[in-house]
């Protein structure tokens, strides 16, 4: 169980599973199979049974759950290139609630990019465009953040201003996080509950992951 | 949460924003629709200018709908109902032995006195020889063959003077017919000396002939015959050129022998149908393999935007969305290669025009291609790429997101 409002860390090296984890919190990937998995954004909210939704196949479910509740950062951004940057951020926005307010400069200010806003992603910097990607999986007030090895592509300086902003904003806003990296310390000391992530393969082919809470 | 309608339009957004950002790949998918469609127009607008040059002056020219018997029957008053009647005649009007109808004719107001024999052609109202002219009137008004009037040194107004010979009881009669010039049948309506004229005028003459008495023009002789009156021959056009072969064939049937020009008509409609048929099957070929094309190029761009793709899904695009999105950028591919195609047409168009302007006559286009026809292209175009698309849509459904995103 992950309470509202946690700060966690999958901590693993590459191939030790972080991101298929990521990607069923994310209720992106099908699970062979779950015997539990409900999503409850807010205390207020029911929870959504996610196991029986992928059962029964109602992936629109899963895709609107997807839409309102989560923000999602990609290691390297995942910036639509086609979009400047004002209409990345303000796309997952305009997906749940229509055509809306502009709120990229709000977010950019946030993040330090306001003179990026027309640019496209193709003239951003891997740094840059990671705040991007942060910037528009928040703009539309979601509930959980995942990210994907979010800084693994970028200088250690870089990485730690990018982690402390993340930080400081899910702070904030009273957002949950789930980050996976194998950057053990950036995840220390950024103060994010660490969680060990090991990944045997046996004999059947089937993966078993082992959990543990780092020291 | 919002209404689906929303959402698709979001896509359909992303997805024209993505064919503008792509344009150089854009380009070439809609160059290479416009490469395949744009043959396939000239070839259309050549067969359909070609055959509305041939088509057009058979159309145009009453005498291709003309039916004639070939020799003398006996036709009564039933038989001319029934086949007035017929949908597919335009005109009829009786026609008396060919050797009672004719007269002699002089000006009356010319020096020259010069008497020409003329061929009486029977008339009514709706004569398509005499399209735009006034039909014969009772016994008293005619229409000249331009043969005739120019021989005669009459036009439109003049007073013509008929004269009339009988031998009755070997006495020699002759009696004159006062006649006004209503109107100059054009060449085309009758290439020999001629009149039109009324039914009535037609029956008087060849009663005159036969020694019978007229009473309304004063002739004498024996008393009318009793019961229906039967005629040797008929004048019959059918509506359209394409009513004339069933018409013949109907008559054939019916034992009379007719002559038409049914030959001349079948000859360019079978040339029609046989370049159809070639056309169709070069439009079929070039369709299937352009298919064949558009839709492995929407299938491979659809592998190489997975990743975009799949960052949509992830974002909470319902898969049933993002699925319009190559199909809106097939749709628009279509209909700029449409509009490209189209708009160069008109350049080869008025090439050719140019080109063969020797060979057909002024004014007519050896290439064309109808209103109707383009939005028959366009149609066909956006459903062959909404197919195409589709098929990408289904690969995309199918797609496992979180395998292109780890390729991220």
């Amino acid at each position: 169980m992950i309470a509202s409002g946690a700060k966690i860390a999958f901590i693993g090296e590459s191939g030790s599973g972080k991101s298929t984890l990521l990607e069923l919190l994310a209720m992106i990937l099908r699970p062979d199979s779950s015997t539990r998995f409900t999503f409850r954004p807010r205390s207020q909210d029911d929870a959504s049974d996610v196991s029986a939704a992928w059962r029964t196949g109602d992936v629109d479910l899963l895709a609107d759950l997807r839409s309102r509740h989560i923000g999602y950062v990609l290691q390297h951004g995942g910036l639509l290139p086609y979009l400047s940057v004002r209409d990345n951020i303000n796309l997952p926005r305009r997906l749940v609630h229509g055509p809306v307010d502009d709120v990229a400069p709000h977010w950019a200010a946030r993040l330090r990019i306001e003179a990026q806003l027309e640019k496209r992603p193709a003239e951003l910097s891997i740094g840059q465009r990671q705040r991007v990607a942060i910037a528009r999986a928040l703009a539309h007030d979601p509930t959980v953040l995942i990210a994907d090895e979010p800084t693994a592509a970028i200088d250690p300086v870089n990485a730690e201003r990018i982690m402390e902003l993340m930080v400081g904003l899910v702070d904030e806003l009273g957002v949950t996080l789930v980050i996976a990296s194998h950057a053990h310390d950036l995840m220390r000391n950024a103060g994010l509950r660490m969680i060990d992530l090991n990944i045997e393969t046996s004999d059947r082919n089937t993966m078993h992951a082992t959990v543990s809470h780092a020291a | 949460m919002r209404p689906d309608v929303s959402r698709l339009r979001l896509v359909g957004e992303l997805a024209l924003r993505e064919f503008a950002h792509e344009r150089v790949m854009s380009a070439c998918f809609v160059l290479s629709l416009s490469a395949v469609l744009l043959p396939l127009l000239v070839l259309f607008g050549l067969k359909f200018g070609i055959i509305g040059n041939l088509l057009e002056p058979i159309k145009e020219d009453p005498r291709y709908r003309q039916i004639l018997p070939a020799g003398s029957g006996s036709y009564g008053p039933d038989w001319f109902e029934a086949m007035a009647a017929r949908p597919d005649v335009a005109f009829i009007v009786p026609r008396t032995r060919s050797i009672a109808a004719t007269m002699r004719l002089r000006a009356v107001d010319s020096d020259a006195g010069r008497i020409i024999s003329v061929e009486l052609i029977p008339s009514a109202t709706g004569d398509p020889a005499l399209v735009g002219l006034d039909p014969p009137r009772s016994y008293d008004t005619i229409a000249l063959s331009l043969d005739a009037a120019d021989k005669l040194g009459v036009s439109r107004g003049d007073a013509v003077e008929g004269i009339l010979s009988r031998t009755l009881g070997g006495e020699q009669q002759t009696v004159l017919v006062p006649l006004t010039v209503d109107a100059v049948a054009p060449a085309a309506a009758f290439s020999r000396d001629g009149m039109f004229v009324s039914h009535e005028l037609l029956m008087a003459v060849e009663d005159f002939r036969d020694g019978r008495a007229d009473g309304p023009l004063g002739w004498s002789g024996a008393a009318a015959a009793e019961g229906p009156r039967y005629f040797a021959g008929f004048r019959l056009y059918a509506r359209s050129i394409d009513d004339v072969a069933a018409l013949r064939e109907g008559m054939m049937n019916q034992g009379i022998d007719v002559r038409s020009r049914v030959a001349d008509i079948e000859l360019v409609q079978t040339l029609d149908r046989n370049l159809s048929v070639v056309f169709w099957i070069i439009a079929g070929i070039a369709a299937v393999g352009y298919g064949l094309a558009f839709g492995s190029s929407v299938w491979a761009n659809v592998d190489r935007k997975r990743l975009e793709l799949s960052v949509l899904r992830l974002t909470g695009f319902r898969t049933r969305a993002i699925v319009w999105f190559p199909i809106v950028q097939a749709v628009l591919t279509g209909l700029l290669g449409w509009l490209l195609a189209a708009l160069v047409f008109f350049l080869v168009q008025a090439g050719l025009n140019v080109l063969f302007a020797d060979t057909v006559g002024g004014g007519e286009s050896v290439c064309r291609l109808l209103p109707a026809h383009f939005i028959l292209a366009l149609v066909l175009t956006l459903a062959a790429a909404s197919i195409a698309a589709a098929l990408g849509g289904r690969k995309l459904a199918m797609l496992e997101p979180s395998l292109a995103l780890r390729e991220a």
